[in-house]
């Protein structure tokens, strides 16, 4: 050890004015340099109303740049500097005639690269405060922002920093040191960060990729699901760099692979190392898997700025309620005893909007929920962790084929759309094996299967969408399916009532079951007409209902939603159905044109009481919205742009605010253009109930009567928004 | 029984199957010797100290220093051995002084040897430049005074006067010399060329081709190299050619004031030149002629 120690403070006075340590600290401040000019560039507004560490996120958001650029980056360049500085001059012989241990030489150099690495993320962190400090003069700091420095947080991220640069740094060491020219070490270190980008492009990086490792500390800027310190991609890179310096170190000291590893005694330690450090690193990379649990539990605390004392979990077919979960304490615990057949459920937080969760029977699911004003954080674990972080990541399902077959590119090319559409078949089955939680937690089997079913319907729709266009454009040529088309249809059964809350399998099954009726109906009508040829049953019900409803809301008159009641709404074996449909049946009429508008009172941001029937004698347009609805901000700037534009019509624009904070509303509705008359609805229930409004933005049309023109109208961002404006208006129509 | 510094028994190396680059090299360097390794190119010396020193890893277990075997001292063994393998290992961006530093904290080297060392090699004045800068003869010097550093029992010197002018080679011999008279320390030197390290050395090794074609002291060396041959300057070279050629047949006229004759031994130069002034040779000059770098030369191009 006193040989080690003094090899290290010899290594100090070899690198004196090389100005190693000094390019470590730059590459380190780099990235927060990058940041706080990208920031002032930008000034973009914190929409996070939660409250957090300003110092802290101003770390995580340079994590990015720093973990897969700039740190492996410095590492390349200091271990090649390092290790040059010894083949340049001859030092590696020079070190040898010296009583020095070759163990002290290998890991005195090694342990310089360390602290090189310790001194780069130590610039970075200290580079953050600093440029955090300094932007906080220039840009305003968050009121929800603390400036306090968080120790906790910052010693996990340099630590987590630390270990997964260490594999990195191993392997580079190695290289540099085994090859004396430095052109290989630079090659290799360039070559794995170039191919990094093309394997995560791809998707295709192992757990034990050397940059992998670091990129996962930028993946998941927070650490583990679980609350570890220790994730297993940090075991990963530990395990690899013992593997790595034993090979590395025997090689050197041997100077021959051969002598290293030739003779049995060596054979056998090699052997025993990579038997205990290659088993330890397979089972730190299989995958874990939650065990299932033996209630049925959902669970969590609230942490809210607004009262909540109740939670529905709804199915997400014919948003039944199927538990009422009472918050006591800011806190909510419900064991179901009915089973629960894997699906995604509808959590609806009452004033905080609504969340998907996915979950079975035997599943324990903790929610914790924190919300400030507009923001809301909501943290999912337990037994389907995984299931509900795939869900998450995995919402864009973009795809070349997807794009031909909308864009009408290529239907002239049967053969290739097939072959892509297969090829990129087989790609999201891949894929959706792949998906892993920064825990190394896997979806469980029945998730898998289930979801496997689930993508290939959205391919099978497209297949069937590519055969209507054929049909249409090329009359007199066969599309004929290929055996792998008939293997993706065989993976998805025409009656699985699992699958049915997934609208895409409905319109797969209504398209399978309509396909050799070929009268020029609508497909409402045929699909209607096929249903009703199903066995009775639940699979059949479901269906039903499902159609039934669609066609009730596109049905043009009541003459014909009463003709549509009298064919089918008897068709159910269960009568729920019937009663959900008809019930659907009477809002739908009460909401069509010509109908009285319910009648609701709202106050004025000068707390004036207002009536809708005050409104009579214009029309009267009005836009329901929340202070916490982005996509209501959204709408809102085109909405008051067409208050401008029709002021001197007889045109009323409205607001109407669901908000429960008044206080919230008032700030923001000040802000807004005084076209618009600003309301808040003081029965937000009732207002919902009556306007069956499930979802906000809203825009209802109401004529100078007080009766409905459209209570449903397009978003305002829509062009037919202001048609349909202008129809009402009795304008001619734009050029 | 002499003590041996380095011994090594019948040491073989080979870096493939066909190709023996040492043959059965045994080398025996008694205490206090100063030992020429001597060899041209490619002979196998450079191989021989790198086996010494251990940076190549020895195929069997011939090599002893110290009267231990070296796979069982190092790098502990360094402690008392100063070497110097093939180019100098010197820190180009540090300045001498700092080359020194480094060496002395290894080798837990008080730092006032430092400047001990750099006078004993006349660098004082340049120890705070770099390295960079030095000239060829600098580096070597500060090569030796790194070496030196920690007073070592043995030093291992490669070719150490390899590129430097005769000046330069002139001091680097004669501050061997002393190091070997006042310090006792047994230096194992290596050259090709003979005339570089003769004048200082006490014993000597004959490398070529792998194999060890003599080993002994200086004495012997010349005993070995039989015949003595020497040049006379004299007047009327050519007549005297031929009064000589019926007593001398080796006798060669070599310009129109030169004979070159070869004497079966040094003990007949003293009768020899006698002869000749009684006879009334004008002679103007004597003279050696070393028959050991012809010697030297036919001794290493055995195969």
């Amino acid at each position: 050890m006193q040989n080690f120690t003094t090899a290290l403070k010899a290594e100090h006075i070899k690198k004196k004015g090389t100005g190693l340590y000094v390019v470590a600290g730059i590459l380190g401040v780099i990235s927060p340099l990058i940041w706080t000019i990208v920031t002032i560039i930008q000034d973009t507004p914190n929409r996070n109303k939660l409250p957090y560490n300003y110092f802290t996120e101003f770390i995580e958001n340079c994590l990015d740049p720093f973990a897969t650029f700039f740190f492996p980056l410095m590492i390349i360049i200091t271990v090649s500097r390092v290790t040059q500085l010894d083949h340049k001059n001859g030092g590696w012989q020079l070190m040898e005639t010296q009583p020095l241990k070759k163990i002290s030489i290998f890991f005195s150099k090694f342990s310089v690269t360390l602290i090189a690495n310790l001194i780069s993320i130590f610039s970075l962190i200290a580079g953050c405060f600093l440029f955090g400090y300094i932007t906080s003069f220039i840009l305003e700091v968050p009121e929800n922002a603390s400036l306090s420095f968080e120790i906790g947080s910052v010693l996990l991220i340099a630590a987590r920093l630390f270990i997964a640069g260490l594999f990195f740094t191993a392997l580079q060491y190695i290289i540099s040191a085994l090859l004396p020219s430095f052109i290989w070490s630079i090659l290799i270190g360039f070559f794995l960060l170039l191919a990094y980008l093309f394997l995560t492009a791809f998707n295709v990086v192992p757990d034990w990729y050397p940059i992998e490792i670091l990129g996962k500390i930028a993946t998941y800027k927070k650490g583990s699901d679980l609350g570890y310190w220790f994730t297993y991609s940090a075991a990963v890179s530990c395990i690899c760099t013992v593997i790595a310096l034993y090979i590395g170190f025997e090689w050197y000291k041997h100077k021959k692979l051969k002598l290293a590893f030739g003779t049995g005694k060596r054979i056998i330690m090699l052997v025993a190392v990579l038997m205990v450090f290659g088993g330890l690193l397979f089972y730190t990379l299989t995958p874990n898997l939650m065990e299932p649990y033996n209630k049925t539990v959902i669970a969590g605390s609230i942490d809210s700025d607004i009262p909540i004392d109740k939670l529905y979990l709804r199915d997400n077919f014919i948003n039944d309620t199927i538990a009422e979960i009472d918050v006591k304490n800011n806190k909510f615990h419900y064991v179901f005893t009915k089973d629960m057949p894997l699906d995604d459920y509808i959590l609806n937080l009452g004033n905080l909007g609504a969340m998907s969760v996915t979950m079975a029977a035997n599943d324990s699911t903790f929610i914790d929920i924190k919300k400030r004003k507009q923001s809301t954080k909501v943290t999912l674990t337990g037994t389907r962790l995984a299931e509900n972080r795939y869900k998450e990541d995995n919402q864009s399902g973009w795809s070349s084929v997807n794009y031909y077959i909308s864009e009408n590119v290529y239907l002239d090319k049967p053969d290739f759309i097939i072959k892509e559409l297969v090829s990129d078949w087989k790609e999201a089955m891949a894929e959706s094996d792949k998906f892993k939680t920064v825990d190394n937690y896997v979806p469980r089997d029945d998730f898998k299967q289930k979801n496997k079913k689930v993508l290939t319907i959205r391919y099978l729709n497209l297949w069937n969408d590519f055969l209507k266009k054929r049909a249409a454009l090329f009359p007199n040529e066969e599309t004929k399916e290929t055996p792998e088309i008939a293997e993706m249809k065989k993976t998805v059964p025409l009656n699985d009532e699992g699958l049915l809350s997934n609208e895409a399998y409905f319109n797969y099954v209504s398209s399978q079951i309509t396909a050799e009726d070929t009268e020029d109906v609508s497909q409402n009508t045929k699909s209607l007409r096929a249903i009703a040829k199903l066995d009775n049953g639940d699979f059949k019900d479901k269906m039903l209902f499902n159609q039934l409803k669609q066609s009730m809301e596109d049905a043009s008159d009541k003459k014909e939603r009463d003709s549509l009641a009298v064919l089918y709404a008897g068709n159910f074996s269960n009568k729920r159905y019937t009663d959900i449909i008809l019930y659907k049946k009477q809002i739908i009429e009460k909401l069509a044109k010509g109908k009285q508008a319910p009648l609701f009172d709202a106050i004025t941001i000068n707390n004036e009481p207002v009536n809708l029937a005050d409104l009579q004698g214009k029309f009267v347009v009005i836009d329901v919205w929340a202070t916490w609805c982005g996509p209501c901000k959204y709408q809102s700037p085109y909405f008051e742009k067409l208050a401008l534009k029709y002021k001197k019509e007889n045109i009323q624009f409205v607001a109407a605010s669901t908000d429960d904070r008044m206080d919230d509303w008032y700030i923001e509705a000040k802000s807004k253009s005084k076209s618009v008359l600003q309301l808040h609805i003081n029965n937000k229930k009732e207002f919902s109930k009556n306007y069956n409004a499930v979802s906000i933005p809203r825009f209802i049309l109401i004529d100078p009567e007080g009766n409905l023109v459209n209570a449903e109208m397009p978003f305002p961002s829509d062009q037919t928004f202001e048609q349909l404006l202008r129809q009402a208006l009795g304008l001619e129509e734009q050029k | 029984m002499t003590d041996y510094i380095i011994q090594t028994k019948s040491l073989d190396f080979r870096f493939s199957k066909h190709k023996k680059v040492l043959d059965d090299v045994s080398l025996n360097i008694p205490k206090g010797a100063i030992y020429g390794f001597l060899g041209p190119n490619g002979a196998g010396k450079s191989t021989t100290m790198r086996l010494l020193t251990g940076i190549l890893p020895e195929q069997q277990d011939a090599i002893s220093l110290f009267g231990k075997p070296l796979k069982t001292q190092l790098p502990q063994v360094f402690e008392n051995i100063g070497a110097l393998v093939e180019s100098p290992a010197l820190y180009l961006h540090l300045s001498g002084y700092n080359n020194l530093k480094y060496l002395a904290e290894l080798r837990n080297v008080p730092e006032n040897r430092i400047t001990e060392v750099l006078e004993l090699v006349d660098l004082t004045r340049d120890a705070k430049r770099k390295v960079k800068q030095y000239s060829l003869g600098m580096k070597q010097r500060l090569a030796i005074a790194m070496a030196l550093l920690s007073e070592p029992q043995l030093l291992l010197l490669d070719e150490p006067v390899n590129g430097l002018d005769p000046n330069g080679m002139r001091d680097i011999r004669q501050l061997l010399v002393k190091l070997n008279k006042e310090k006792g320390i047994t230096i194992f030197v290596s050259s090709h060329l003979l005339a570089e390290i003769e004048k200082m050395c006490t014993h000597v090794g004959i490398i070529s081709n792998g194999k060890l074609r003599f080993e002994g002291t200086i004495q012997e060396l010349s005993e070995q190299s039989g015949a003595c041959k020497v040049q006379l300057t004299l007047k009327d070279a050519a007549q005297w050619h031929e009064k000589l050629l019926a007593d001398y047949p080796s006798v060669v006229l070599e310009s129109n004031a030169q004979l070159s004759i070869e004497l079966s031994d040094r003990e007949q130069i003293p009768a020899f030149t006698k002869e000749l002034v009684n006879r009334g040779a004008e002679l103007y000059e004597i003279k050696v002629l070393n028959g050991l770098e012809e010697w030297f030369m036919t001794l290493i191009r055995q195969k």
